[in-house]
């Protein structure tokens, strides 16, 4: 099973940086200093598509062998993370970090209620909803662990534009996996809104992200 | 060379030992940690600011400690817009110069912990340098 769509990422990321450029509506940063408007900046953390984009539907399994579909993003707003449990650094590291924007969302006054941290395993050969929930539910207790076949980790990823690759060999227990390191935001209406890119910093995004929320708002939900 | 001198030949051989140990006093590990392993998995990461305070550069080749079945050392990298991870088989340690391992860079990659590591916990690996320099480092697990 080896899974390679860098080109369509490569493409797609160009089209997305090209045309947030050309609309000059990168990012949302606002100054609530009396009398200022809100207004958009340039940003490292977090970039807007500059039209949401409605996702197409998928079958996934969550950590508790449920059905996990696009209906599951219908409500809240999803920040998505692929990778998979064998993972050393990064994954750890960066749900360690997703657990603290949760805390942080949750300590604000709107609270984290309409919010959902979904991690994406690419490597369901190994990640059982078992394994995926003693993993996800030890970073924090409300994040979800789902996974699916090749074809429906593909469409999403490619939909997302992300990538991932798993090289897997005939009989071994490690071997490598590849996957995006962005963590991606789907609003409540199932579009693909905005996406982070690492290295990740907790407050660099719950503060955008609660930015984001009270601004879209109305129109989100 | 030949020291027909046994107090010269004595005083030459203490002084090749204090340089080893002089040496091995050169490379040091500060901030050692390693991460907490989540119930039931079987990977985990370590974590240092390697310190070289010598004048002659050290060349860092492999890890290896009891409390796992392997120990690695890796770097993750980004590959055509993914992240994932290559093995280092060795890393140059400058002249007086500190090299980071730090999450979403250099790590110890830690496989098969022989029992769950819990934060507070301590656990002992060796660095192995080019020449047969080892030195053993004790990493605290932190969440």
């Amino acid at each position: 099973m080896v899974k390679k769509i860098s080109l369509k990422f490569i493409v797609m990321m160009t089209a997305v940086a090209l045309a947030a450029m050309l609309c000059g509506a990168w990012l949302a940063a606002v100054y609530r200093e009396s009398g200022s408007r809100a207004i958009f900046l340039p940003d490292r953390v977090m970039t807007l598509l500059p039209d949401p984009k409605p996702l197409a539907a998928f079958a996934f399994t969550d950590h508790e062998n449920r059905e996990f579909g696009l209906s599951r993003l219908n409500g809240k707003w999803s920040f998505l993370f692929f990778g998979y449990t064998h993972c050393p650094d990064i994954c750890p590291t960066t749900l360690a970090t997703l657990a603290r924007v949760r805390e942080n969302i949750a300590k604000g006054a709107a609270g984290a209620k309409d919010v959902q941290f979904v991690f994406i395993s690419v490597d369901p050969n190994r990640d059982t909803a078992g394994k995926l929930r003693q993993y996800v539910t030890y970073f924090d207790a409300s994040f979800l662990g789902v996974t699916g076949d090749d074809a429906q980790l593909g469409n999403l990823a490619g939909e997302l534009g992300a990538a991932y690759q798993v090289e897997v060999k005939p009989g071994m227990e490690s071997y490598p996996v590849y996957h995006t390191a962005a963590v991606f935001l789907v609003d409540p209406r199932a579009r693909y809104h905005a996406v982070f890119a690492p290295p990740f910093d907790a407050e660099g995004i719950s503060r955008r992200f609660e930015v984001l929320r009270a601004l879209e708002g109305p129109k989100a939900t | 060379m030949r020291w027909r001198h046994p107090v010269l030949a004595g005083l030459i051989s203490a002084l090749i030992a204090l340089t080893a140990a002089a040496e091995e006093a050169g490379i040091s590990v500060r901030d050692a940690w390693v991460r907490e392993t989540p119930p039931g998995m079987t990977m985990t990461a370590g974590y240092m600011v390697l310190q070289n305070k010598t004048s002659r550069p050290h060349v860092l080749v492999a890890a290896s400690s009891s409390g796992f079945e392997t120990v690695t050392i890796h770097r993750s990298i980004a590959k055509q817009g993914m992240t994932g991870m290559e093995h280092a088989p060795q890393i140059e340690l400058l002249p007086n110069a500190s090299l980071l391992f730090a999450p979403g860079g250099y790590h110890l990659m830690l496989s098969n912990p022989k029992r769950a590591l819990h934060a507070g916990d301590r656990v002992d690996i060796t660095l192995k340098f080019r020449g047969g320099l080892a030195l053993p480092v004790t990493y605290e697990v932190r969440k």
